[in-house]
């Protein structure tokens, strides 16, 4: 009798904390929103890899920076807070030396990767060279300005001399080449994320390697889908300003039908149009009226242009640079943009540092052009009728964008014709100096916050024969020297030369280089799942899945 | 049984033979209508204009980019496409780019089919083995792969012949895939026939005659073998059509600015659920034109060979 | 018999090699077509490219490059440019979409197309026989892309009875499958339909008018009986051979357009858009794969000829 008694009281306390737990545990302590869940992405155009040493493009940006952090990384905030640099896995920003030349950083204690495996500092010596070796679209960036990096690629060395690490203190420091006040944002990108010494030196995106994150990788099926889940083991490692994140996994679907994928999230029955895809405009008036409470227009500092081969006829005359920013309407670009692009004249744009606010030289981007004074400049300078063979992606809008510009370069006075190309090989083409082209499509997306990532591509020391981005060949002794300067201003002190930054800007856009048209938007476009408001759109990465939960 | 069907069809077939002159004499008087009624080019861009519908000024293109429907007037009578570009413009000059690679490219076909199969069929020996294998390559090889494949390549390349040298933007390019690319469906039925035809009594007649193979060649075979090839020509044109469209859907047949209605109805089926008018008027046009092709066809095969089992890929 | 096999078997091989050659130096021709350059990726240095060319064995001569890429395919670790996935894995991911498609299709088309020939030839003549003929000749003059769109757009968008493409495996959920297919299967078959209906149309109305039909009615067959009985069987003969040469084209990478336009991730989807990235090894499998079938169909049917008519054999 009595055992009986006794069980069926460790039943009732047993049952009455299990009711106590789940009423706790169902809740979030703010208030407004659950935890856990999982959400569904779109993606219409599979992440080239998830091997973060490999990833060069935003797809598979947004699943590796919640994956792998690298020392330092950016705050989890919309713009103007996301473009912070804040410590990572390191216990603080990094010391830099006087001379700019020297980096130090510490790295936390008590750091394990997605495996359990600990971390140790000599990890951050391997992930780059892993970076290197695979080949990582950026890797210039490490092999330009640590020393010794540039050795080790080409395999005279077997490691980074300029890299030094100590896995007793933690502590890690980097010799630069010279001084490059970027340095800090190139620690933050996620090629730099911290993966275990000893991970294969070969591209691993279908079992992605363990990291330090909220998340971590799995199921890929490379094209179709992969996931990433909840690490278990980060929680525990209390990084500051690192959200752990709500929902319990992501899952994400390639389908390469946009139209398919806008549907499916308007009717909610996915969870994210994935941001790096063009909404089909046809659907726009739709999403406007019907789900205007869970979609916006996000800026990205960004410079969408036509280049202008400064050392090629036609537009190695001043006069015919002018005419196309004189002709060019910003407005009818934008229309074909179908409203995501924010008409611009300058090429450092909004929400970069050095962005100039001065009246724009060739006329306002949001009026009408002149196109009467720039057939007059064209005959001018006795240009009429030169022929010109204008350089196009396929994919819309940017197919349009450059219709559009060779029927503008028609109505001034050049024989135009439009050369569409395949993306995939439109880069390298237009990249290589035996193409040589005259003019033609060209976009650049900020690798970090920095005005000195945009000017690489004016950067006369960047030409070279193939894989050129410099595509306007500009080479101009007044921005070599000024660049010279103003890159070796620590990114913590890119306020101070903010007005030199702007006088260079306006400087080439008088000199008309380019024809710059606009920063692109992006849409934060959302199922009625995902709470809305408190869901970070990152200024470089995009939807911050680590910050998304379910709405109540 | 058969009296009545050929007269019958006779008039369906030449109803539509009519509304195919008709699409034709439309596209070719292209520049008058672009001149006169709808006062723009085919590839001049409209962006931000705007346009009289009603009393009322209409965007040609909304702020979201989408374009105009038909107004029935004048000015964008069929609407407009997403450049801004008048879609009647459009439409007909791109009738004539589809029709002349087309037509082009049905040339080259029975040219050469004729050429090929005539010769391999009759001489035999070396150049009939030589011949055959490379006919029977083209014929293996996927028709849409292969016309991809030379679509892609030559579009980026130009084609470089040694005595002359295309553009990847020639409308000629996509005019020589096509036509290589549906030689052997007719060379080889025209060689079938001929290794027939030269074993037969009026061919050894000629020969005991003292006639010479060319003359042979020319007297006999070629107009027993014409009916053949005529036979073909229909069917080859209508396929020409359709795959030119496919392949400028693709990207790899009619390169920009051309106009061509593939590559028109390619633009519209991204905007269907908004603007339906940009894929269903070169579509309908596409659509009739190959139809009319079609019955013509079938009332020439009738009235030549009716038990020809003629056939060509889709 | 054995000998005609063997040959036919040779002119097999030979064939796919030189499609492969073929196929190698269309590629070959494009001007900086050089994959170094894209697998670099945009901002590499000249020696990244370098050391990317000799790595892959770009540099190498044109012939040296060939011998390489077949040896991997016949090893079946043959990498595409993009991405480094293995083709042959992908292709056979990529299967069951186009299977489903084409052997879907081709049951359709066949029977519906001898369906509507045989309705269309016993009625001949007759208002049935116009308008059905009408309606075949305009499934023919459709281009099927057009087609595809169309009904996406009016049953997957106006009206959502169907899903806007897309595919669900089989095992995975049968009813989703069958769901998803059949829109790409009327799209394909209405061409289909059209061509064979009046193919065999043409041989019944032929046949009936033979000898040994009349003699047929004469003895007091009814003419139904006649139709299906005897004449079926023979004018079927040249549709099947038919069916076999157009079914493997489907497979073979030919229902490019209907796997684009419903975007089903089949083996014609892969192949188009690996000709678009200029990503040879994938076209190289796949246009082999894609002749292998046809040029074995072609084969069983000259067999099958060969063997019923004796005169084909020395041809």
């Amino acid at each position: 009798m009595r055992k009986l008694g006794r069980l069926l009281l460790l039943a009732a306390v047993t049952a009455i904390a299990g009711l106590v737990l789940v009423a706790c545990g169902g809740g979030s302590s703010s208030g407004g929103g659950t935890s856990g869940g999982t959400a569904t992405v779109l993606m219409g155009t599979a992440p080239d890899y998830l091997d973060p040493q490999e990833e060069y493009t935003t797809q598979g940006a947004e699943a590796n920076w919640i994956s792998y952090t690298p020392l330092v990384t950016y705050k989890h905030e919309n713009s103007p807070g996301g473009n912070d640099v804040i410590p990572g896995l390191a216990t603080a920003l990094p010391t830099i030396s006087a001379d700019g030349k020297t980096y130090t950083l510490t790295l936390r204690k008590g750091l394990v990767f997605s495996n359990g495996q600990p971390v140790k500092a000599s990890d951050f010596a391997y992930t780059v060279e892993r970076a290197i070796k695979l080949n990582w679209g950026g890797k210039s960036f490490f092999t330009n300005n640590i020393v010794g990096a540039s050795a080790y690629d080409k395999g005279d060395a077997s490691s980074i001399s300029g890299i030094t690490t100590n896995d007793q203190t933690g502590e890690i420091t980097i010799h630069l080449v010279r001084p490059y006040g970027a340095f800090a944002n190139v620690l933050a990108f996620p090629a730099a994320g911290l993966v275990p010494s000893g991970t294969p030196m070969r591209n691993l995106t279908n079992d992605p390697p363990p990291g330090v994150g909220p998340y971590m990788i799995t199921a890929v099926s490379p094209n179709r889908t992969f996931s990433v889940v909840k690490n278990p083991h980060f929680a525990a490692l209390h990084l500051p300003d690192i959200p752990t994140g709500h929902l319990d996994k992501v899952t994400v679907n390639i389908t390469s039908n946009t139209q398919s994928e806008a549907q499916q999230v308007l009717s909610n029955q996915a969870d994210a149009f994935d941001a790096g895809d063009t909404l089909p405009p046809s659907l726009l008036p739709q999403i406007e009226s019907r789900a205007k409470d869970r979609f916006a227009r996000e800026d990205v500092p960004s410079t969408f242009y036509f280049f202008l081969n400064t050392q090629t006829a036609p537009f190695d005359n001043p006069l015919a640079r002018e005419a196309v920013n004189l002709a060019l309407d910003r407005r009818a670009l934008v229309r074909l943009a179908s409203g995501f692009l924010k008409p611009e004249c300058y090429f450092l744009p909004e929400g970069i540092v050095g962005h100039p606010t001065a009246s724009c030289p060739y006329g306002q981007p949001d009026q009408a052009p002149d196109v009467a004074k720039a057939r007059a400049l064209v005959k001018q300078a006795g240009l009429d009728g030169t022929k010109v063979t204008v350089w196009g992606q396929q994919r819309s809008p940017r197919k349009q964008y450059v219709e559009y510009y060779t029927s503008v370069l028609n109505s001034i006075g050049f024989k135009a014709t439009p050369k569409i190309i395949s993306d995939s090989v439109y880069f390298p083409t237009i990249g290589n100096a035996k193409t040589n082209p005259q003019t033609g499509f060209a976009d650049w997306v900020q690798d970090f916050p920095n005005p000195s990532d945009f000017y690489l591509l004016m950067n006369a020391k960047t030409i070279q024969p193939t894989n050129n981005e410099n595509f306007s060949k500009v080479d101009d002794p007044h921005i070599q020297r000024e660049l010279a300067k103003l890159d070796a201003v620590p990114a913590t002190r890119l306020d101070s030369v903010a007005s030199e930054w702007e006088s260079l800007d306006e400087y080439a856009a008088k000199k008309a280089y380019v024809a710059t048209y606009g920063s692109e938007e992006v849409p934060k476009f959302l199922s009625n799942r995902i709470d809305f408001g408190s869901a970070v759109f990152h200024p470089l990465y995009f939807n911050d899945w680590s910050s998304w939960r379910l709405s109540s | 049984m058969l009296g009545l069907r050929p007269l019958r069809r006779d008039r369906t077939a030449v109803a539509f033979g009519a509304l195919f002159v008709v699409i034709v004499a439309l596209c070719l008087a292209a520049p008058l209508y672009a001149r006169d009624v709808a006062h723009t080019g085919p590839n001049a861009n409209h962006v931000t204009d705007t346009v009289r519908v009603g009393g009322k000024a209409e965007d040609v293109v909304s702020p979201d980019g989408i374009p105009i429907g038909p107004t029935w007037h004048g000015r964008f009578l069929l609407g407009a496409d997403q450049n801004g570009r008048d879609i009647a413009v459009r439409l007909l000059y791109g009738g004539r780019n589809s029709l002349e690679v087309g037509a082009i490219a049905t040339f080259i076909t029975m040219a050469l089919a004729t050429l090929l199969g005539i010769t391999a069929g009759y001489y035999r020996g070396a150049f009939d083995g030589v011949t055959s294998r490379g006919l029977d390559l083209i014929w293996a090889y996927p028709v849409p792969l292969l016309g991809i494949a030379l679509g892609t390549s030559l579009a980026l390349g130009g084609l470089n012949l040694g005595l002359f040298t295309l553009s990847g933007n020639s409308l000629l390019v996509p005019a020589l895939i096509i036509g290589f690319v549906y030689i052997p469906y007719v060379a080889k039925p025209v060689r079938a026939q001929v290794l027939g035809m030269r074993e037969r009594e009026f061919v050894e007649a000629a020969r005991s005659l003292g006639a010479s193979n060319r003359r042979i060649i020319f007297h006999e075979i070629l107009p027993n073998a014409a009916s053949t090839v005529i036979v073909f020509a229909p069917l080859i044109l209508a396929n020409a059509i359709l795959l030119e469209a496919g392949l400028s859907y693709l990207g790899a047949g009619v390169q920009p600015p051309n106009p061509s209605w593939g590559t028109m109805i390619g633009d519209g089926i991204g905007l269907l659920p908004s603007s339906i008018h940009m894929t269903l008027v070169p579509g309908a046009m596409l659509v009739l034109a190959v139809l009319g092709i079609n019955v013509l066809g079938d009332g020439v095969r009738d009235a030549l060979d009716p038990h020809t089992s003629a056939r060509v890929p889709h | 018999m054995a000998r005609f096999i063997v040959r036919r078997i040779a002119s097999m091989i030979a064939v796919l090699f030189a499609i492969s050659v073929l196929t190698f130096l269309i590629f070959q021709a494009i001007p900086n077509g050089d994959p170094a350059q894209r697998l670099a990726g945009r901002t590499s240095t000249p020696e990244t490219v370098a050391a990317i060319r000799r790595t892959w064995g770009f540099d190498k001569p044109v012939y040296d490059q060939y011998l390489l890429t077949m040896e991997h395919v016949f090893k079946g670790d043959i990498v595409s440019y993009t991405q480094q996935v293995n083709v042959e894995q992908e292709i056979v991911q990529d299967l069951p979409p186009t299977l489903s498609l084409a052997i879907g299709a081709g049951i359709i088309w066949l029977v519906l197309g001898v369906a509507l020939g045989l309705l269309t030839a016993a009625r001949a003549g007759g208002l049935v026989d116009r308008g059905l003929t009408v309606l075949a000749l305009v499934g023919v003059s459709v281009p099927v892309f057009l087609l595809g769109a169309v009904l996406l757009y009016v049953l997957a968008y106006e009206v959502p009875v169907f899903p806007n493409g897309g595919y669900v495996g089989l095992t995975a959920d049968p009813l989703q499958w069958l769901w998803h297919m059949i829109l790409p299967w009327a799209a394909l078959s209405a061409l289909f339909i059209g061509v064979y209906s009046r193919v065999l149309r043409a041989n019944v109305l032929d046949t009936m008018s033979e000898d040994f039909v009349r003699t047929a009615r004469a003895k007091g067959l009814s003419r139904r009986r006649v139709l299906v009985r005897h004449v079926l069987r023979s004018s079927i003969i040249p549709i099947v051979a038919l069916w076999g040469l157009d079914f493997a084209a489907t497979i073979g990478g030919g229902a490019i357009l209907t796997e684009s336009v419903f975007n089903l991730h089949g083996v014609g989807q892969y192949a188009a858009q690996s000709i678009g990235q200029l990503d040879v090894p994938p076209v190289l499998v796949i246009v082999m794969f894609g002749s292998f079938f046809v040029v074995v169909m072609s084969a069983l049917t000259d067999i099958a000829f060969a063997v019923i008519d004796p005169r084909i054999r020395l041809a």
